[in-house]
């Protein structure tokens, strides 16, 4: 029995000095296993000691290891002894692969979580400093990452020194140290005292944004918004504002993009009078800035500016730039664009969008770049409820219809998904087979069920039924049903699939009756097609529509069909007949 | 931004285009080098070159008057004295040190697994117009005997140098041929910054290796470390084998290695060449960064690895056998046709074959015995197979009694291996028992 109960950590050593990688990876991989046969008390005397005094060379191994150390505090006996996990952790915090480090830190930072916080005080915090001290780039690189969360933990009079620390790694002489310290400006500003952010990190963030490392630089530039999101108002104005601004016309392109894709939330943070007087014209810059990159990044965010400023500044300021930006040299810009631009029309409201908006939808629905025709489709509801669903119609009618006979299949398939809710808010009017009605709907919908492209044909029969549900039963049966009966004598078996496909989507909104009476005739012939694939597949279409059949249809006319296709020679035909035919009993 | 004429001073510098500047021919000689600097001043102007439409007649007077500058620079002494450096530090910065335009692969929005530096065309700097005799102008100031070191030191700073540095990550080719000429030529000059210079390229090689993955000029920058590394002298410092270690060797795993290998390995092998007792840690190295799926960087590695070999020592080589032999048996059984061959290629050369077979066959043999077996029997591909019954032969000539007592363990060593996995499953499945029971008592 005493052998018995050691050997989980001989098996352990053994398969851990194996040479094949994958063996070494498949037992650490099971760590939690071993941990458990051992007990708490062993892995932490002895599992741990060995993990640390025996480091891996294989990274593979190591990242394996550090993932599985951050979710072990209940195998070494709960937060009370969580910090015996800190000293293999922080060993792989120190090496040299970026992804183990990384991996170790999160795993640092869950158990440090998990610490009490006079435990945090008496190991964690050594810990940091260690990493700090560490004579390698690599481990000061990690410890900057490991202040935001310790920091909370830690009674008032240990946080000067931490960030002190935190300072220091910020001036670092390695710029790799400077950028990590920087990347966790954010995070940490969030976890300090509002007044330690005002007087100690600001000064630090200035400094840093005039690193001379172009890299370092733009990392605290992007720290802008997560600053100005910690701190009053007025402080946002006075320190933040003015940053941002002069980043606004830096020389490099680099920066002006980082303001753009904050401009959001800074602008959020500054408030909507601030934003209106010293931030617009910044952005209008950047709107119409030379390089394509930051006029993408700034598109994107005209709708959030637009709704925090309102109609009237929107009309003044963004919307001149709206018909340029709409026809930009860039696709990338004139996708960004039509990403967002949907959502200005509740913001400008009914006349405005009419004026002023209606003419950049149009032009981004005719753009030659599928996505930018996409995302307008995709958002046709926020005009809709804007302008009602009339002018909507009437104004880009014609172009939904070029659009859903567009060559990209994705483009179709985005204006299919959009008509059941083209149908709600049109009415019934709009979807009756009337060969002399230029604005019918339904022809449309059934010319999609011979698509060439699977995806546009299954979102087509589903439409059928969404369609059916929507005007109910009687619509269908007077507009649907007939072309279905006419369509399914397609020569091309996939088309026919598609066909008994939509068939099987209507049959349950038609009912029993019609179903019986128009639908059976139909699917009785598919059984005998000369197409195994049609044939089965109408075996599983009986299956599903059994309950719409009745059970009188299902005994006379359904079963006798099932049978005969039992009997099939095709091997697939008989497993899905007889699959069936288990269901009806 | 905007699309107008930038830089540092850019309205004092446009309104030397309003009037056109007399050529050097037409003034006096006293009165050339206050010309020379208007002329620096006027080139100061920066234009954006993505509007070809904008200032097209300032551009070409820019074009002018910067090869006037070249011209001038070029005939006679007397140019380059302190006085004019402000003015030429200006020009210079105003000109280069500017943020590197996008890269079509942002633009496209590819992300970093679909990019390939090796497939995609390079973005060309559309103000090379200018740039070009700019950097022209640049080589020359440096190289200029009348340049003195003491002075300019105070011009090309280790700020300049920085941002110079920096401008090595430039897609376009003709750009990063005039940075390496004109650095290696301040390394040359300007002694007090060699440890500094060396520094910066070390982190920019750090930021490539753990962060990015991406740069455009590291094959230059090794170039130039080549040459400076030829030139370390003996025995090598501590901190240039710290650099071999924190950064060459590393320079391995990054997966566009191709990019730059030629230049790498050179760089590694002048530094085994200067101190063979480096080829351990070079080859221990190697094997950790060992590609696994990638075959053509397996490929590089075992060029290098040959290279290498070539110059390890009888007492490295024994340090390193154990686990090189696994490595190389690894590549012997590659599937891919090319690894195993250019595996097989390593024992042609007389000297490995000397350490591998001769001098070492009783601890290499074992480990490379399954392969070649297995290999002379059945590799699919006929050259593969043919090679290493070759080097069968080659063994079984130095030594046919080894060769025999190496098959007859590799038999007993099969069995022994099946037995093994039988106890590893046993034993797993009854820890597995024992974990439940652990998990159910909780």
């Amino acid at each position: 029995m005493a052998e018995d109960t050691l050997y989980p950590i001989a098996i352990l050593i053994d398969e851990l000095r194996h040479e094949d990688t994958n063996t070494r990876l498949g037992s650490i991989k099971k760590l939690s296993t071993i941990a458990l046969a051992l007990g708490e008390e062993r892995t932490r005397a002895e599992l741990l000691p060995f993990l640390t005094e025996n480091p891996d060379d294989e990274d593979e191994v190591l990242l394996t290891l550090a993932e599985q150390l951050g979710d072990f505090v209940g195998y070494v006996g709960g937060p009370n002894h969580a910090h015996c996990l800190l000293p293999p952790l922080t060993q792989l915090a120190a090496i040299e692969e970026t992804v183990v480090r990384e991996k170790a830190v999160e795993s640092l930072n869950k158990v440090c979580e998990a610490m009490s916080n006079d435990h945090v005080l008496e190991y964690f915090v050594p810990l940091i400093t260690s990493l700090a001290e560490g004579e390698w780039f690599t481990s000061r690189v990690s410890a900057c990452a490991l202040y935001a969360a310790a920091y909370a933990k830690v009674p008032a009079s240990a946080r000067p020194a931490m960030r002190e620390q935190y300072k220091a790694l910020a001036k670092d002489e390695t710029p790799m140290v400077r950028r990590s310290a920087t990347q966790q400006l954010g995070a940490f500003a969030k976890s300090l005292e509002q007044s330690a952010v005002i007087e100690e990190l600001l000064p630090l963030f200035s400094a840093l944004t005039a690193d001379d490392q172009d890299s370092v630089r733009l990392l605290a530039v992007e720290s802008c918004a997560a600053l100005a999101k910690l701190l009053p108002r007025d402080e946002c104005a006075a320190r933040i504002l003015p940053v941002v601004q002069e980043f606004a016309r830096d020389r490099s392109w680099r920066v002006r993009y980082m303001v753009a894709q904050q401009i959001g939330d800074l602008s959020e943070s500054m408030g909507a009078d601030l934003t209106r007087a010293e931030l617009l014209s910044g952005f209008q810059a950047l709107l119409g800035d030379a390089e394509a990159e930051v006029r993408t990044a700034a598109a994107a965010k005209v709708t959030v500016v637009a709704q925090l400023v309102g109609a009237e500044t929107t009309l003044s300021a963004l919307l001149p730039a709206m018909s340029s930006l709409a026809n930009d040299a860039s696709q990338h810009v004139r996708a960004a664009l039509a990403g967002v631009v949907m959502g200005l029309a509740p913001v400008l409201g009914k006349s405005a969008t009419i004026d002023n908006l209606l003419p950049v939808f149009l032009a981004l629905l005719k753009d030659e770049f599928p996505d930018v025709r996409l995302s307008i489709i995709s958002e046709l509801q926020q005009v809709n409820q804007v302008i009602g669903v009339d002018l909507l119609w009437q104004t880009l009618l014609p172009t939904v219809r070029e659009l859903a006979e567009d060559c990209h299949w994705r483009v179709r398939l985005a204006i299919i998904e959009y008509v059941p809710l083209l149908a709600k808010q049109l009415g019934v009017d709009f979807f009756r087979f009337d060969e002399s009605s230029q604005k019918s709907l339904s022809d449309l919908c059934l010319a999609w069920l011979s698509d060439s492209v699977y995806a546009i044909r299954d979102a087509a029969t589903k439409n059928l039924r969404e369609l059916a549900e929507t005007f109910g039963a009687e619509w269908a049966v007077s507009n649907i049903v007939p072309k279905l009966v006419e369509l399914v004598k397609n020569p091309h078996y996939l088309y026919r699939i598609t066909i008994l496909t939509a068939i099987e989507q209507i049959a349950p909104v038609v009912g029993t009756d019609v179903t019986c009476t128009t639908f059976m005739p139909v699917l009785l012939a598919a059984s005998r097609d000369a197409v195994p694939n049609i044939k089965f597949n109408t075996a599983k279409i009986m299956q599903e529509l059994l309950p719409v059949f009745g059970a009188v249809a299902v005994d006379s006319q359904v079963k006798p069909c099932l049978k005969e296709l039992a009997e099939d020679a095709d091997m697939d035909v008989a497993f899905f007949a007889n699959q069936a035919l288990a269901a009806c009993s | 931004g905007g699309g107008g004429a930038q830089g540092s001073g850019a309205e004092s510098a446009m309104a030397l285009y309003a009037e056109p500047l007399p050529t050097f021919r037409d003034v006096s000689a006293g009165e050339r080098q206050a010309l020379f600097c208007k002329k620096l001043q006027l080139c100061a102007a920066t234009f954006d070159f993505n509007d070809a439409t904008a200032h097209v007649k300032e551009k070409e007077v820019k074009r002018q008057t910067l090869l006037e500058l070249v011209d001038y620079v070029n005939t006679g002494s007397g140019k380059f004295v302190e006085a004019v450096f402000d003015d030429i530090a200006k020009m210079l910065s105003a000109n280069l040190f500017r943020a590197l335009p996008p890269s079509e692969r942002m633009s496209s929005g590819k992300d970093s697994e679909s990019y390939d530096p090796e497939e995609e065309e390079p973005t060309l700097e559309p103000a090379w117009p200018h740039l070009q005799i700019v950097y022209e102008f640049l080589l020359r100031y440096i190289v200029s005997n009348e340049t003195e070191a003491k002075q300019a030191k105070k011009y090309i700073s280790t700020t300049f140098v920085l941002k110079l540095l920096e401008l090595f990550d430039s897609e376009d080719p003709r750009e990063r041929d005039y940075l390496k000429t004109i650095l290696h030529r301040i390394y040359g000059k300007f002694m007090v910054h060699r440890p500094f210079i060396r520094k910066a390229i070390f982190n920019i090689f750090s930021l490539f290796i753990y962060e990015t993955e991406r740069h455009n000029g590291v094959a230059e920058l090794l170039e130039i470390l080549g040459s400076i590394i030829n030139g370390f002298a003996l025995p090598l410092k501590d901190e240039h084998k710290t650099f071999l270690m924190k950064a060459l060797l590393p320079l391995h795993k990054p997966k566009s290695v191709g990019m730059y290998h030629q230049q790498l390995s050179y760089c590694v092998s002048q530094f085994a060449e200067k101190d063979p007792k480096l080829a351990e840690v070079v080859i221990l190295r190697l094997l950790k960064y060992w590609p696994v799926t990638n075959s053509q960087k397996e490929v590089l590695f075992l060029g290098e690895l040959e290279e290498i070999l070539e110059l390890t020592q009888a007492a490295e080589f024994q340090k390193v056998m154990v686990p090189l032999c696994h490595q190389i048996a690894r590549c012997l059984r590659s599937s891919h046709f090319g690894v195993a061959e250019r595996t097989l290629f390593l024992f042609n050369s007389d000297y490995i074959w000397s350490l591998l077979a001769m001098q070492n066959r009783q601890t290499t043999l074992p480990i490379l015995f399954d392969a070649l077996d297995s290999n002379s029997n059945s590799h699919w591909n006929a050259q593969v197979l043919q090679l290493t019954t070759n080097v069968v032969q080659l063994f079984k000539s130095i030594d046919e009694a080894f060769w025999a007592e190496c098959a007859e363990k590799h038999e007993a060593e099969k069995k022994a291996r099946t037995e093994q996995e039988t106890q590893r499953a046993d034993n797993w499945a009854r820890l597995e028992k024992a974990a439940e029971d652990a998990r159910a008592r909780r």
